[in-house]
């Protein structure tokens, strides 16, 4: 699910070695853990659940705390519940819900995905948007976003309405864009999270 | 905001990079490799590369280029040309590719717009639709069957309805010329559709991309100017800057 | 792959294209060049482009000169003709003696000769990214000729350029065209062989400023309108081969190597510079031709050799490895062998040459590449 390949590119850029696995053992052997997505909540939960993968990350990331990324669906599946096509559970990781752009209270002439570069304001510091200037452009490619019920916030953005860009919750990062797809200030993101 | 798209579109011929003009003479504008790499550098926002070659000769997708050109991007990057099936998209985007664009395959089974788009979700698919004008009348062009009686909106219509996620539209007509890309065409488009249109075909100087995106392109994709001119796409985006236009600044 | 049926030349070659016999273009051009044309009346219409475009008091026009046999002898042509040039060579990136040698030569032969000996740190910033960026070890100087050849003919005030063959053997150049006849900079862009990547590209790389760049910065559309910048090409006018070329060079004092050059059987052409050796070598990783093809194309068109001895020249000497090249441009750039290789293999056509199961490519004991059976010229 998702071009992984992209992600791993971006982390061999900064010099890192990342490998794109299921295999349990190597997740929990890891370092840090990078969850990426394109597609729909419901086919990537699935995904991990046939995986095997979901009490895997339960235990490394939310008991053992191993630094974790989550891009794009990989941010939205940490969210308690998504509404896209049917409800799905999530991992529960974050209280929030992922909710569809809405427009129908404003202009009805934003198009849906959101598609292109935006703008990423930061709301509270974050150690992985260091040495980034603030309202930098980063590539987004979404219908769904998250809607959220606790302050965890670090970035949003505007597209319509401001919603969440991205999250961190202790040793949790989520970005709704795709840091691998934004070229220089993507990987500089990429290179503060291997640096954390 | 969101930002308006300044897009380079390369054709891929016999494993080099070429230009068109009006889809029928070529010439060669450089290796893959180093065309990629200096986009890239150039912090474009996309990159779009058609394969002639699996287009027209039904060649088999050429992987290995794909690969090549994926490693050197760190922008998102959209492959389109001779795509038939499921199987091909997955090729391509296992190569590195993160959009593909399909134009035939549209035209004779709409269906596999639907399947494209629900199992690699819409996102991923842009359809692409090539534009003539006769007596007036745009039509829909197609390289193996030509003139199709289809007008290109409504064809863009079907195509959102199936699934969707990005329209690609060339003007035939204004490929290669500079004069400037179709502005009657976009103007047919203009909020007419929910899903991005990138218009393409004409641009010779920046203030054509100007003139695109106020008559209604989201974004806009080109070719001749960022090979035989001296413009560079962030001239491009500075004079889009000019008119207002909400555009990446770096 | 095809190969040409008359020549050596193979379609991996960019913008090459075959007739329905499997002719080259180039070969057949060959042909016209040789038939219908009037010499006389080609002479006559170049003098009186001269006149025409002549507004500096002493100099005709401008001549880019490296002192090698093309030079030599456009030189020597010009001269003939009454004319007087005023000579530009912009440096090579790695000089070698002979060429040195050759260059005064040139002066010798009685011309005013500005050489023009860049910033060499400068340059040597540009060289390493260019190689990188474009693999092509010479952007930098291609670049360098074609913008500092404009600008003193802009600055001196003498409009016409001259330069020694015609891309295509139709075209006698700008000054000879009725519309686009300035050497704008659309010119330079469609022309100049840059490869998409411009100079503003490079301005922040390795801390380049664009102060640092304005050697190589294109003359003004405006400048250039104002002085009437133009160019023709000599191979439009004059018929000549090679081997008139050569002879003429040779008697006027030009120098010949005593050993081939690297990467092909001749000795001499590219003497002035040992990066040019590896830019040879850069095109044949990239499309599986070298200087070998081009130099047996040439004879077979000329006559003076069959196919089936270029094929066995191309074979033996096409693309072999130069490592007394290479050794100096790793000395010249400071790149590690490992830096340059990973750069060179990125640009190694995967089509034409053998890898193993690692994807690695596969070389025989002088590092040379091995083409696939089905890219093997015969």
């Amino acid at each position: 699910m998702g071009n992984s390949r992209s992600v791993q590119k971006s982390f061999e850029k900064n010099n890192c070695h990342a490998v794109i696995t299921n295999d349990h053992d190597l997740i929990m052997n890891a370092d840090k853990i990078v969850l990426p997505g394109v597609g729909s909540f419901y086919d990537g939960m699935n995904e991990l659940l046939n995986l095997g993968l979901i009490d895997i990350l339960n235990e490394s990331v939310v008991k053992n705390k191993k630094p974790f990324l989550g891009i794009c669906l990989g941010m939205q599946l940490m969210a308690n519940m998504s509404y896209e096509n049917t409800e799905t559970k999530g991992l529960e990781w974050i209280d929030a819900e992922i909710v569809r752009f809405d427009f129908s209270k404003i202009n009805n002439n934003y198009k849906i995905p959101h598609v292109g570069w935006n703008n990423v304001e930061f709301e509270t510091e974050c150690l992985l948007y260091d040495g980034i200037p603030n309202n930098s452009d980063f590539y987004f490619v979404h219908s769904y976003h998250y809607s959220l019920n606790e302050d965890v916030v670090t970035g949003s953005t505007d597209y319509g309405y401001k919603f969440t860009s991205s999250i961190c919750k202790d040793n949790i990062f989520g970005f709704q864009f795709h840091p691998e797809k934004s070229q220089g200030v993507g990987l500089k993101l990429i290179s503060n999270f291997i640096e954390l | 905001m969101l930002k308006h798209r300044v897009i380079p579109c390369i054709l891929l011929k016999d494993w080099q990079l070429v230009k068109s003009i009006n889809f029928d003479s070529y010439r060669t504008i450089g290796h893959p490799t180093s065309t990629a790499r200096i986009y890239n550098s150039r912090n474009v926002d996309e990159l779009i590369i058609l394969d002639i070659d699996a287009s027209l000769n039904d060649d088999d997708i050429n992987v290995e280029i794909i690969t090549d050109i994926a490693n050197e991007c760190f922008m998102p990057l959209t492959i389109g040309g001779g795509i038939r099936t499921i199987d091909d998209i997955y090729r391509i985007l296992n190569a590195g590719a993160d959009k593909v664009s399909i134009n035939s395959i549209s035209l004779e089974n709409s269906s596999f717009i639907t399947k494209a788009s629900s199992v690699f979700g819409s996102q991923c698919i842009v359809c692409s639709i090539d534009v003539k004008k006769i007596n007036n009348t745009y039509k829909v062009f197609s390289k193996s069957k030509g003139l199709l009686d289809i007008h290109p909106l409504l064809l863009a219509k079907q195509y959102q309805e199936y699934g969707a996620g990005e329209i690609l539209l060339t003007s035939v007509d204004h490929e290669g010329s500079t004069n400037g890309y179709d502005i009657n065409l976009i103007k047919l488009f203009k909020d007419e559709l929910k899903i991005p249109v990138i218009l393409n075909g004409g641009m010779g100087e920046p203030i054509h991309a100007v003139e695109a995106i106020q008559n209604g392109a989201d974004a806009i994709a080109a070719a001749y100017i960022f090979h035989f001119s001296q413009y560079t796409p962030k001239d491009i985006r500075n004079k889009l800057a000019e008119y207002n236009i909400s555009v990446r600044i770096i | 792959m095809k190969i040409c049926v008359n020549c050596v030349m193979p379609n991996t070659k960019p913008d090459l294209h075959f007739d329905d016999n499997g002719v080259c273009d180039a070969c057949r051009s060959q042909d016209t060049k040789n038939h219908n044309i009037n010499w006389n009346e080609r002479e006559k219409e170049f003098l009186s482009l001269v006149k025409k475009h002549r507004v500096h008091p002493d100099y005709d026009c401008v001549i880019g000169v490296s002192g090698g046999k093309d030079s030599t002898f456009q030189v020597l042509k010009i001269l003939e003709l009454g004319l007087n040039p005023l000579c530009v060579c912009f440096e090579p990136t790695i000089p070698t003696k002979i060429g040195r040698k050759n260059l005064e030569n040139l002066n010798n032969l009685g011309v005013d000769l500005i050489h023009i000996r860049r910033n060499p740190l400068v340059y040597r910033k540009l060289a390493k990214e260019a190689f990188i960026r474009t693999g092509d070890n010479e952007w930098q100087n291609h670049l360098g000729i074609f913008t500092t050849v404009p600008k003193i003919a802009t600055n001196f005030n003498i409009p016409l350029i001259i330069w020694g063959e015609s891309p295509q053997i139709e075209y006698g150049g700008p000054a000879s065209s009725k519309t686009r006849n300035i050497l704008d900079r659309r010119w330079l862009e469609e022309f100049g062989g840059l490869l998409g990547n411009r100079i503003s590209d490079m301005v922040g790389i390795a801390g380049l400023t664009k102060k640092d760049l304005s050697l190589y910065t294109y003359v003004s559309d405006e400048d250039l309108r104002k002085v009437g910048v133009t160019g023709l090409f000599l191979g439009y006018y004059f018929k000549w081969d090679l081997r008139d070329v050569l002879k003429k060079s040779e008697e006027f004092g030009f120098s010949v190597s005593d050993r081939p050059v690297e990467t092909t059987y001749e000795n001499f052409e590219n003497l002035d510079c040992y990066s040019n050796h590896l830019h040879d070598y850069l095109k044949y990783v990239k499309y599986g031709f070298g200087r070998a093809t081009d130099n047996a194309c040439l004879d077979i068109r000329l006559g003076y050799i069959s196919r089936d001895q270029g094929v066995r020249l191309v074979n033996k000497y096409d693309g072999r490895y130069p490592a007394k090249a290479v050794k100096k441009y790793l000395k010249y750039t400071g790149f590690s062998q490992e830096e340059f290789d990973k750069t060179v293999d990125s640009y190694t056509n995967k089509r034409i040459f053998q890898r193993d199961d690692n994807g690695n490519f596969i070389r025989d004991i002088d590092n040379s590449l091995v083409r696939k059976k089905e890219y093997i010229v015969e």
